[in-house]
Formats: structure tokens, C-alpha cells, sequence
């Protein structure tokens, strides 16, 4: 049996080329990052762990890096219970209101992120409820960009979820509640991590949403690498930069592991 | 629907959550999600836009009940900011054409690859690359397009040019910036389309006698096109809303929409102005965002 459908040579190039554009800035920050020399040059002066070294003990990179991690993981939480609440709603209600309620969750992602901090700062501002750059004010911005990662991602793992299978418990004398936790949770618990594993990813690569929201002298990882890159090319923060991609490619894998990446992705 | 006998099970969905906490309802479920949007999504969202018909007064931001179209009426009549709003759908406009030729090939590719493990690698190169952080992405560009970065001291290298190519800091850099930025979400797009081509179309085409590149263009391509007008939506509203490419990219010399507004607001302190602009932004975006979103609708036969 044919293994692939015939693919032009044509076609199959472009594709190369395409793949090689995704993929050559990652391999450049990898491969500056471990380089020997003070800037990546060609032809390239061989190999070396100092840069990463570098990085493990540089105040600025380490420790955005290690902000950028606690900010990830506290929106992710709260984004993961927001949005899982929620999509068990929407994915169970057969109301009018779900369906609006679903695209208006969604429009976060829609809305230019610069556009969203602002009105986040000016929100801040002329309420002067305290949030304006705190670090409380930075997270509402990145749960409302990672709640929706969450709620595509958990309603769409409960699509095709057999309801009488919780029924089948509650008949066989199970309370609703255990009923639910012992079958639906079990059940979904593989798209909520998928949920959480985006948001987490979204967050900790967030730099549109918080470039009005960040607290100074406390910035995410993005942040600190975009304020290093308009002086120079430093190694350190290709260093930072080769944790960062092993952080998102590990977690990209361990979520197809959990659910379909072409349902969530409707790709 | 009646609720006796058998029908029961199709009612279900609101019962087991809800009885579980007694008397729960199931829209409480969705209730703490919808406060926190309210709160800190709309109602911001809704003072950025009243905000932006106050008169700008410099260092000052309170919301007053003076509107005026001042603000806009500033936007579309100095060149400078009328022309950055057209060099924003320019550059979108080119990006999304881009975007769309190199990245068709590969969701063709992907679609068509039945081997599990070679298909789930590439979706997972495609996602790993969509979803790194784009600071990350640009440094890599940087030091490929830069003066003295790879390709010119390459070239330079080589003896092919004695002065650096122009890569970078102008609008030719932040184009490239932000087609490796869309690619994915072009790709991601026009997958499923493609999936759903069933393969006997395209072999009846051929065994009719069409060239592989005539089956192509009178067959798959027509069939696509709700996949492709999706992704080109998608990819110009994620291309006009960037800042962090053309700051980086085009070196704060590319003025677009997003780089105006944190110049108005971080340099100039010019609040109702930053937020009038970001509104024209915001509706630009929403226009295209809804079209994409019918295109999807479209896409998918009515499911959404």
C-alpha cells in the first residue's frame, strides 16, 4: 500500500523552505548561545558552555526567568480552575447563551494584545484600585490571554463525552458528586492538562499584553530580552532563550501525548 | 422535549453537575469566568473606547463625560497617522500573501502525510514554533538579518558584496519578522480544508487527463478557498496588531498603528490619543477577525 499521496516536487520544496523559515531562528538562538566567541559570527568560532553558564548565574536573565516561570504558573492555576468551571458550562448547556458566551470568551485572543494592556493600564489608572503596574495587575492580564487556551482546549476534549457513562455511576448508587469526580473528571483530566500546558506556554512567551503592565525592574523573560536587544546581540539571553525553547518544545510534546492537536486546533 | 420514560437521557446534560452540589445550577459554573471577563475585560475595553473621544490633555487620564472626535478627527487628517494606518494594511496585505504562498505548500504536505509519526512531528514542529515566544524568534532573526549577522558577513565572506544588505531596521525586515511569526497560524489553517478534499476529486481530475498542476489549480485549489481566505484574515489581523516585530524589525523606523500607540502613551503621555488609536486598531482587526470568523463558519459547513 502507497505510504504518502504524491506530493509536487514542487510543492514538497516549498514545504522545505517553509519548515527551514520556522525552524532557522530557533536553531540561531540555540547555536548562539552555545557559541565560543562574544557574538555568533560566520564563519562560527566553535562551541562552548559559557554563555549558559553566564545565565545560570546572571541577575537579569535568571531571575526574569524565574519571574516569567512563577507568573506563568499562578495564571495558568487560576486560568485552569476559571476555564474548566466554564467549559464544563458550555460544553453541557445547550442555551443560547452558551454559544455567545463562548465567542465572547475567545475575544481576548482576538484583540491585539498592545490594546488589551492599555486598556488594562488606563482601567488601573483612572480607577486607581492599586493594580496599575503590581505584580496582581500583570496576572489579570495574562489569565484573560490564557483562559482561552484553557477553554477550547477542555471543551474540546468533552466533545464526544459520554454522558450515561456518569449516569451508568449514579444508577449503580454512586452521589452525583462522586459520580462526576470518579468519571467525568477522570475522563477529561488529559484535555484540562493540555488546557494548562498551553496556558502556561502562552503566558511565559507573553510580550504584547505586558508591555504596559509590567512591574519595573521585576520583567518576564520576554521583556528583559527585548530591552537587551535593542543595544545588542547578548549571548546570555540566547542562553535564557535555549531554556525557554526546551521549556515550550517538551511541553507541546507532552500535550499531543494528552489530546488531539488537530481538535483543539480545529487544523 | 418531554421529560418522561426514556427521553430522559437527552435532557441530561444541565442534571448530574447541578444535582451534585444541590440545587446548583449549571450556569453558576460559568459564573466566576464571566465576572472576571466582565470586570477586567470589558469594562476596560469599554473605558479605552469612551476614553478615546476625551479631549487629550497631555499627563492627565480621567475619564470625562466630554466626548469630542477630536482625537479621530487628528488620526485621518495628519499625514503622519493616516499613512501609518495604510502602511499597516499595506504591510498586513503582503504578509498574509506571503504567508499564504509558503505556507500552503506545507499544510498540503501535512495533510497529505498518513504516516502517524512523520504527520504528529511536523504538526508538532509547526505548533513548537507557533507558540515559542516571538522575542525569542526575533533574536534569531536579528542576528541572521542584521548588518554584521550571518547572511551579510556571509556574503561579505564570500567576496559576493562588499557592503551590507539593507535586511533589516525597514519595512523589508519587518515583513520577513512577521511572516516567520504567522506562518504557523496560516499552516494551522488550511489543514483541515485540505483534509477534507477527498483524494478521488483530484485522481478523477487526473485520469480525466488534467495535469497534476491543472487538477490542482481547476480542483484543489477552488476547494480551499474557504481555508485560504480563514488564514490571510487571521494572518493580517495577528500582522497589524504586532508591536514586538516591527519595534524589533524595523528599529522603531517602520511606523505602524501598534508602535504610535505606546509612543503616545509612554513618550508622550498622551492618553486619549494612545487610546483613540489603539481604537482604530482594535476595529480594524475586529472587522477582519469577523470576516475570518464567517470564512471559519463557512470552513466547517456551519459547525462552529
Amino acid at each position: 500500500m502507497r505510504d504518502e499521496a504524491p506530493v509536487s516536487p514542487v510543492f514538497k520544496a516549498v514545504a522545505m523552505l517553509t519548515l527551514v523559515l520556522l525552524l532557522l531562528p530557533v536553531v540561531i538562538v540555540v547555536l548562539a548561545g552555545l557559541n565560543a566567541g562574544e557574538y555568533l559570527t560566520f564563519p562560527p568560532k566553535g562551541l562552548s558552555l559559557r554563555w549558559v553558564t553566564a545565565f545560570l548565574g546572571s541577575a537579569t536573565f535568571m531571575s526574569a526567568y524565574i519571574y516569567s516561570f512563577v507568573l506563568a504558573l499562578v495564571s495558568t492555576l487560576i486560568s485552569t480552575v476559571l476555564g474548566t468551571l466554564a467549559s464544563l458550562y458550555l460544553s453541557r448547556s445547550r442555551s443560547g447563551a452558551a454559544a455567545a458566551l463562548r465567542g465572547f470568551f475567545m475575544l481576548p485572543v482576538v484583540l491585539p494584545g498592545v490594546v488589551l494592556g492599555l486598556a488594562l493600564y488606563i482601567f488601573y489608572v483612572t480607577t486607581d484600585i492599586g493594580l496599575a503596574r503590581t505584580f496582581a495587575g500583570l496576572l489579570i492580564g495574562h489569565v484573560l490571554v490564557t483562559c482561552p487556551f484553557v477553554i477550547a482546549t477542555v471543551t474540546a476534549s468533552m466533545v464526544g463525552f459520554d454522558l450515561s457513562l456518569e449516569e451508568a455511576a449514579r444508577s449503580l448508587g454512586a452521589s452525583p458528586w462522586t459520580a462526576f469526580r470518579k468519571i467525568t473528571l477522570r475522563l477529561i483530566a488529559p484535555g484540562i492538562s493540555a488546557g494548562a500546558i498551553f496556558a502556561f506556554i502562552v503566558s511565559f512567551g507573553q510580550f504584547e499584553t505586558t508591555l504596559f503592565l509590567t512591574v519595573p525592574n521585576h520583567e518576564p523573560l520576554p521583556m528583559a530580552m527585548y530591552i537587551s536587544l535593542r543595544y545588542k546581540f547578548e549571548p546570555t539571553a540566547a542562553a535564557a532563550g535555549i531554556f525557554a525553547i526546551a521549556l515550550v518544545a517538551l511541553s507541546t510534546v507532552v500535550s499531543s501525548r494528552l489530546v488531539s492537536l488537530r481538535r483543539v486546533f480545529r487544523a | 422535549m418531554s421529560v418522561t420514560g426514556g427521553r430522559i437521557a437527552l435532557r441530561r446534560p444541565a442534571f448530574s453537575v447541578a444535582e451534585a452540589f444541590g440545587g446548583f445550577r449549571l450556569w453558576w459554573l460559568v459564573l466566576p469566568a464571566f465576572l472576571f471577563f466582565l470586570a477586567f475585560f470589558l469594562v476596560p475595553l469599554v473605558s479605552l473606547l469612551a476614553i478615546s473621544f476625551n479631549k487629550t490633555v497631555p499627563g492627565v487620564v480621567t475619564l470625562t463625560t466630554a466626548f469630542t472626535l477630536d482625537n479621530f478627527e487628528r488620526i485621518f487628517t495628519r499625514s503622519i497617522y493616516y499613512s501609518s494606518i495604510l502602511r499597516s494594511i499595506g504591510i498586513g496585505i503582503v504578509v498574509a500573501a506571503i504567508a499564504l504562498i509558503l505556507g500552503y505548500p506545507l499544510a498540503y504536505l501535512i495533510a497529505k502525510t498518513e504516516h502517524p509519526g512523520r504527520n504528529t512531528l511536523l504538526m508538532i514542529l509547526v505548533l513548537s514554533s507557533m507558540q515559542l515566544d516571538m522575542v525569542i524568534r526575533m533574536y534569531g532573526l536579528m542576528v541572521l538579518m542584521g548588518d554584521t549577522g550571518l547572511i551579510n558577513s556571509a556574503l561579505i565572506w564570500a567576496g559576493l558584496i562588499h557592503e551590507p544588505l539593507p535586511l533589516m531596521y525597514n519595512t523589508f525586515g519587518v515583513v520577513v519578522g512577521l511572516v516567520q511569526v504567522t506562518l504557523p497560524f496560516m499552516v494551522l489553517s488550511l489543514i483541515g480544508i485540505i483534509r477534507a478534499i477527498h483524494p478521488s476529486l483530484e485522481e478523477a481530475a487526473r485520469s480525466l487527463g488534467a495535469s497534476r498542476a491543472e487538477a490542482f489549480r481547476k480542483v484543489v485549489l477552488p476547494l480551499s478557498m474557504p481555508g485560504i481566505l480563514a488564514g490571510s484574515l487571521l494572518v493580517f489581523a495577528l500582522s497589524i496588531s504586532s508591536y514586538v516585530v516591527p519595534a524589533l524589525m524595523g528599529g522603531w523606523k517602520v511606523m505602524v498603528l501598534p508602535i504610535h500607540i505606546y509612543q503616545q502613551i509612554a513618550e508622550s503621555g498622551r492618553w486619549q490619543f494612545g487610546a483613540a488609536v489603539a481604537a482604530v486598531l482594535f476595529v480594524t482587526s475586529l472587522i477582519a477577525v469577523f470576516v475570518y470568523h464567517r470564512a471559519a463558519v463557512w470552513t466547517s459547513g456551519g459547525r462552529t
